[in-house]
């Protein structure tokens, strides 16, 4: 038995040798700031070619293919789009995991606005600051949409820093919508939080088997926690001191204090038993089968209510129109709402004719005439003059509701550590409101726990616990 | 041409003097065939299954990121000792605790319960294990799927029929009291058959004079089940308890099709929360030293009780 001891002593001994050469390595090329694009798109290919893109499963990712593959062929057909998708749970992994192992399938990432800052830090994806001055008309943009989907550092919100870099294009603009039943509490929509939620609980009371609201609750993604910043903005309140760096004490203050309290207390109670899980898809479940007076939802999610196939509230669109009203969110000590919608970038791994492509592809969807056509097929847009042509405005009857929110929008944090932020506001705010945590205690423990996030930069040893 | 009588007295020798079958290589020695066929799957479990861990264990002293890069600074035990104090990992050791006690227990009990009513019907008992299989090869992510749908207090089926006999709504999956115990019992629905199954061969295997001999002795049911179902069938059940317990121990698919881990962090198991510092903050390094020092415990653990395991063997 001489011999097999003596090969698995070779074995382990080149084991152990591959392991430190390996470890002796480091990372190849880990860089601290994102590559520049060109300024100029470089020559593209003739060949047949199919630029990927990578986002969440919803309705506008299945547009977006659509829309690219019907349009952008026009110009160049020897291209292919392919939008690829994964659950909203799996969003932010799967495009990290690739960027960590320095190889994408994907070489136009949707980032969510807050996730910027990591893949910036992170030098996964192309600074298209140059890019953006030779080629793209920043000003038929309202500032903050220009800044709030491709820049870094965070703008402060509602401007934009023009001497930052530019990471990014806008691809869809978001917010959310009010959607109220005209036939329960009137055609008029409450004008303040406080009259939604009186007019929530008389819908309530005088409609047994319908609930007064419906609102994202689940602890996964950011859903509960973009409840929570809504009504904390809403009730005069702040995530955080930016410059400082500051939570604690800040999002924890008297006024997000009310705001958890107006959440935990008097809005949850009007809710569906066991809608503590509730994200998109549920809500509008809620709505299409007439389970829910006044809800809140992403405009961009917000067409299929409209389909009488998924309705139980009109066999047409226009008498589902007939009970479904949309509109901004009501107002009460600010009339702040939440910035939602995504950016387009270039994954720095892609082959350079790719992302000479992807490039083109970027200015070509930022043209005028092609946002509108984008609004026409479902889209939302971001440059001001396709908010406000009839192609948007007439295609959905949310979409004014979309013009007419652009300037009272509000972001998250768009740092790096934001997964983990939004983790501890989510799992907290969930706990708040399925009764597992006094909604005193989440909200000083968010404050408590993310402000720990923000210092631990730099802690050596134990971090993400 | 060969002596037959040389043959016949000297059968062994011959037959190792035979030389190499044609074709056969002189240089290929049995040893350096043994090498040969073996290095395929030597190379695989070390590139798959040995060098990760290793990997892993190097990492786990490290501060280094899978995104952020950059070169791996060690810290030595500052992981080890940051999980092994932090409030927020007892807390999910505890939840992973009450799940896999909860779990295996029930389990056991049932599938057990079940393999003894099956051993004893004498028709239709391939087609009844069969059907009690079935759970088992379905995957645990179209399990919670389902399950999913089935417990959804506004929408499923449950609470419907709770419903249709005059009970309540319950919130299975949103109150920290319920959806614990739901995790529980969906894992329960799945991982009975496997317990039962074990049992069933361990039952099968039950030698039936003893039955016989017990008879003529006018032993009751009970007696028998006592003194010869249950002392033989045991060490192969406490296996099958083994095997649960340590895939109980790391569970996560259930977790995060049907809890994502709430209310809160209420349902978070262990491996929930090593996904969630490995691939939300990407903090690789402590996330490396969580994983070691949960392989440590399983294997602590299964050894203490294949020590027990053994000491039963031996008495």
């Amino acid at each position: 038995m001489r011999y097999p001891r003596r090969i698995g002593q070779l074995a382990a001994a080149a084991l152990l040798v591959a392991t430190s050469l390996t470890a002796c390595g480091g990372d190849d090329g880990a860089n601290a700031n994102a590559p520049k694009a060109p300024a100029d798109i470089p020559e593209l290919t003739k060949d047949p070619l199919t630029l990927s893109f990578i986002w969440f499963d919803w309705p506008p990712a299945k547009a977006l293919e659509a829309f690219a593959n019907a349009e952008y062929t026009k110009e160049r057909s020897n291209v292919t789009i392919k939008v690829n998708v994964v659950p909203n749970a799996n969003w932010h992994d799967a495009m990290f995991t690739q960027f960590a192992a320095h190889k994408t399938d994907f070489d136009i990432p949707i980032l969510d606005s807050q996730h910027i800052g990591e893949a910036v830090t992170n030098g996964n994806i192309l600074d298209i600051t140059d890019f953006v001055k030779k080629n793209i008309d920043v000003n038929a943009y309202n500032p903050y949409l220009l800044a709030a989907y491709g820049q870094f550092p965070q703008a402060e919100t509602g401007q934009r820093d023009e001497n930052a870099s530019l990471y990014g294009l806008p691809l869809l603009g978001d917010t959310w919508t009010m959607i109220y039943r005209k036939d329960l509490i009137g055609d008029t929509p409450p004008a303040t939080w406080d009259e939604m939620i009186a007019a929530a609980q008389k819908c309530q009371t005088e409609n047994p088997g319908v609930s007064g609201l419906a609102f994202h609750q689940a602890n996964g993604s950011d859903a509960a926690a973009v409840t929570y910043n809504t009504v904390n903005g809403v009730y005069g309140g702040n995530l955080w001191d930016s410059k400082a760096r500051k939570i604690e004490g800040v999002i924890n203050d008297a006024a997000g204090q009310e705001a958890m309290d107006v959440l935990v207390n008097k809005m949850k109670p009007l809710t569906a038993a066991g809608s503590g899980n509730w994200f998109i898809d549920e809500v509008n479940a809620a709505v299409a089968q007439g389970k829910a007076c006044i809800a809140f939802n992403w405009i961009a999610a917000s067409g299929g209510l409209l389909d009488p196939e998924q309705s139980t509230l009109g066999k047409t669109r226009d008498e589902i129109l007939g009970k479904l009203g949309f509109a901004t969110l009501p107002k009460q000590k600010t009339d702040l709402v939440p910035l939602g919608g995504m950016g387009m970038h270039v994954s720095a791994y892609s082959s350079p004719e790719k992302q000479a492509e992807a490039l083109n592809f970027m200015k070509w969807f930022e043209q005028a005439d092609i946002q509108k056509k984008w609004a026409a097929a479902g889209g939302v847009p971001a440059r001001t003059d396709a908010l406000s042509s009839p192609e948007f405005l007439n295609a959905g009857p949310f979409n004014k509701v979309y013009a007419d929110s652009v300037s009272r929008m509000r972001d998250m944090w768009n740092v790096p550590e934001y997964a983990r932020l939004i983790d501890i506001e989510n799992t907290n705010v969930n706990a708040a409101l399925n009764g597992a945590k006094p909604p005193k205690d989440a909200l000083n423990d968010i404050a408590k726990e993310q402000q720990a996030v923000l210092d631990s930069a730099g802690k050596k040893g134990g971090g993400g616990l | 041409m060969s002596d037959p009588v040389s043959l016949t007295d000297h059968p062994v020798q011959e037959a190792s003097a035979t030389p190499p079958a044609p074709g056969r290589s002189r240089h290929l020695s049995d040893r350096w065939l043994t090498v040969a066929f073996i290095s395929p799957a030597l190379l695989l479990l070390l590139a798959m299954s040995v060098f990760p861990l290793l990997w892993a264990l190097y990492l786990s002293f490290t501060d280094y990121s899978a995104t952020r890069g950059g070169p791996a600074t060690f810290v030595w035990f500052e992981n080890f000792t940051a999980i092994l104090t932090s409030a927020q990992v007892h807390m999910r050791a505890f939840t992973t605790l009450l799940y896999v006690v909860g779990a295996v227990t029930l389990q056991t009990v049932l599938g057990f319960s079940i393999a003894y009513l099956i051993s004893r019907r004498v028709r239709g008992r391939g087609v009844l294990t069969t059907l009690f299989l079935v759970p088992m090869m379905l995957s645990p992510v179209v399990v919670g799927l389902f399950w999913r749908f089935m417990l959804d207090a506004q929408f499923g089926v449950i609470n419907s029929m709770l419903g249709s006999i005059g009970l309540g709504q319950v919130e299975w999956l949103t109150k920290q009291n319920t959806a614990l115990i739901s995790l529980i019992v969906v894992d329960t629905w799945q991982w009975t058959p496997f317990i039962m199954l074990i049992a069933l061969a361990g039952l099968t295997a039950v030698p039936k004079y003893l039955y016989e001999a017990a008879s003529i002795d006018r032993a009751s049911e009970w007696f028998r089940f006592r003194t010869i179902t249950l002392p033989l069938v045991w060490p192969l059940l406490l296996i099958a308890v083994l095997f649960r317990a340590i895939e109980a121990f790391r569970l996560f698919d259930l977790v995060y099709i049907l809890t994502s881990g709430g209310p809160g962090v209420s349902t978070e198991t262990l491996s929930f929360h090593v996904y969630k510092v490995a691939f939300l903050g990407f903090n690789t390094g402590t996330a490396s030293a969580y994983g070691i020092l949960m392989v440590l415990i399983v294997i602590v653990l299964a050894q203490l009780y294949m020590r027990y395991l053994n000491k039963l063997k031996e008495d």
